[in-house]
């Protein structure tokens, strides 16, 4: 009995004892599944958090791919805006590279004459040289020159100088089609130009109504033979050639149609023992046929209608530094030939006329004299020069002559000059008067 | 003499038209536009001389300043066909006033 009391109580008070234990323990399982809820949501939520920044992580991702791209097509730019820019400062250096190019070029000049001859002191307008010059790449280049003058009764003459292609064939090469300026001698095709000429007028008998021909219209092939340290030059020509004029004369103006079968051959070579020293010879050959004038009834059958041309001469120049000397020789012949004339339209025998030419001119720049700028400006310039007719009376008288000329020349620029000079006229044919002339002039090449 | 004249009148004209179709097939050509490149110093130097040289022997020479570029390309072209200069001349004397203008 004992026993049993003592196993009861001892088992009540287990059970007294484990009631709380229980209690505890349900409660604390109450507390874990709250936290458990708790953390499950937590977790959740991060799970949707992680969910969002992976989501944004792709989206900026994205974005950095964009603009990586976009970056490298900028950069791209960037490089072909840099090639654009280096090509065009390079050829902002080194010229426009455009296809065709033009430039307007030429020369003017004014003056007065006075004379002790019959003319009148008179002004002179002088000429309005305008040339155009057009290239297309380095092929070839078009060049024209008009002339306008004043004549004296105040009409305004327009010539046209030369209007000719240059094609280009090779370095050294050159074609030349169209009217050309004769490349007979030096002075017409070279130094002609008011601004270029150190004295107002041509040397006698090398211009108009002389023996220089003056144009030709057809065909040059001209050009370069370098040799070891000098150098060769040529011009060969093939033109229309000249015309007798109503005075009897050869007249060479680069006529537009041939009358004629007969073309002119001729040319110059020049040899530069020294790029200082130049040395030249020309020749042409040709037939010219009568003058037929307004009003000839024609000429008469029988004799010879058309005649043997030739022209021969050399030319030389000294150019150095200051210092320029010039000497140039022409000789021609035409035979015989029927022709009308002003007096004689009907016609007449003319006979051979032989022509002779020749000037020596010498120029000195004052530039390393003294320390004056007015001085270094000055440029003293004389000139002596012969021109010989046989076979034309008429001629002749006009235009044989020996003639001299001084002169003093002040250069504003390199290209603008004044002129004052005197030229005495010395006759040959006995009677004719000889004539003193007061030339001024200025001229710009521009 | 008339023969005589005939034939060179004939062997040059002959000799021109091989020459025109020569250059005739070089202008048709689609050849790429010059390169642009800046000339070296010793052309220069060159130009100066040919310039002095040959453009002295008939004229005063201009200030390279009176023209632009593109003019001095024209303008040394007329010159040299009026001058006899080779291409080598002629490049060299653009080169000098290019570079002084």
């Amino acid at each position: 009995m004992k026993t049993s009391l003592f196993g009861s109580t001892g088992l009540a008070m287990l059970l007294f004892l484990a009631a709380p234990v229980w209690a505890a323990d349900e409660t604390e399982s109450a507390t874990a599944k709250e936290m458990n809820l708790a953390l499950l949501a937590r977790i959740e939520k991060l799970e949707a958090e992680l969910a969002a920044v992976r989501e944004a992580v792709q989206q900026s991702t994205a974005i950095a791919t964009r603009a990586e791209t976009n970056a490298t097509k900028t950069a791209a730019s960037v490089i072909k805006v840099k090639k654009f820019a280096s090509a065009a400062a390079d050829a902002s250096y080194a010229g426009a590279p455009s296809d065709s190019k033009w430039h307007l070029a030429g020369y003017a000049d004014v003056g007065f004459v006075g004379s002790n001859g019959p003319n009148a002191d008179s002004f002179v307008t002088g000429k309005f040289n305008p040339s155009f010059h057009f290239q297309y790449k380095d092929k070839l280049i078009f060049e024209s020159e008009l002339e306008f003058l004043t004549t004296s009764d105040g009409k305004t003459e327009i010539e046209l100088e030369y209007s000719q292609v240059d094609l280009f064939l090779n370095d050294n090469m050159t074609l030349v089609m169209g009217k050309f300026l004769s490349p007979i001698g030096q002075f017409q095709e070279r130094l002609h130009p008011s601004w270029i000429n150190r004295i107002q007028g041509a040397p006698a008998g090398f211009g108009h109504d002389g023996i220089q021909p003056a144009s030709d219209t057809g065909f040059q092939l001209r050009g370069i033979i370098p040799l070891a340290k000098s150098k060769w030059t040529y011009a060969i020509a093939v033109g229309n050639g000249p015309r007798t004029n109503s005075e009897g004369g050869v007249a060479f103006e680069g006529v537009g149609r041939d009358d004629n079968r007969n073309k002119s051959v001729g040319g110059r070579v020049g040899f530069f023992p020294t790029p200082y020293l130049e040395i030249g010879g020309s020749y042409l050959t040709t037939r010219v046929n009568g003058y037929m004038g307004p009003g000839a009834p024609g000429l008469i059958l029988g004799g010879p209608i058309d005649a043997r041309y030739e022209l021969w001469g050399f030319d030389a120049s000294l150019t150095k530094g200051a210092l320029a000397a010039r000497v140039e020789y022409l000789s021609s012949n035409r035979d015989m030939l029927f022709s009308s004339t002003l007096e004689d339209p009907a016609g007449i025998l003319l006979p051979e006329l032989g022509m002779e030419a020749w000037y020596g001119q010498v120029s000195y720049r004052l530039s390393k004299i003294g320390d004056s700028d007015f001085i270094h400006k000055l440029e003293p310039v004389i000139r002596y020069g012969e021109f010989r007719i046989s076979g034309q009376n008429e001629l002749e008288e006009e235009n044989a002559q020996n003639r001299l000329n001084i002169g003093l020349n002040y250069w504003l620029s390199p290209t603008i000059v004044t002129k004052a000079g005197l030229e005495w006229r010395d006759f040959t044919v006995a009677g004719v008067d000889s004539e003193t002339l007061y030339q001024f002039q200025m001229a710009y090449g521009f | 003499m008339k023969i005589q004249n005939k034939q060179w009148a004939a062997l040059c004209i002959l000799l021109a038209s091989a020459a025109l179709v020569y250059s005739s097939s070089s202008l048709a050509g689609t050849e790429p536009k010059e390169k642009k490149v800046k000339p070296n110093p010793m052309l220069i130097v060159q130009g100066a001389k040919t310039w002095k040289e040959n453009c002295g022997r008939c004229h005063n020479l201009r200030s390279p300043k009176e023209l632009t570029d593109e003019e001095w390309d024209v303008s040394v072209s007329h010159m040299r066909v009026r001058a006899n200069l080779s291409k080598g001349d002629a490049e060299a004397v653009r080169a000098f006033l290019k570079a002084s203008n």
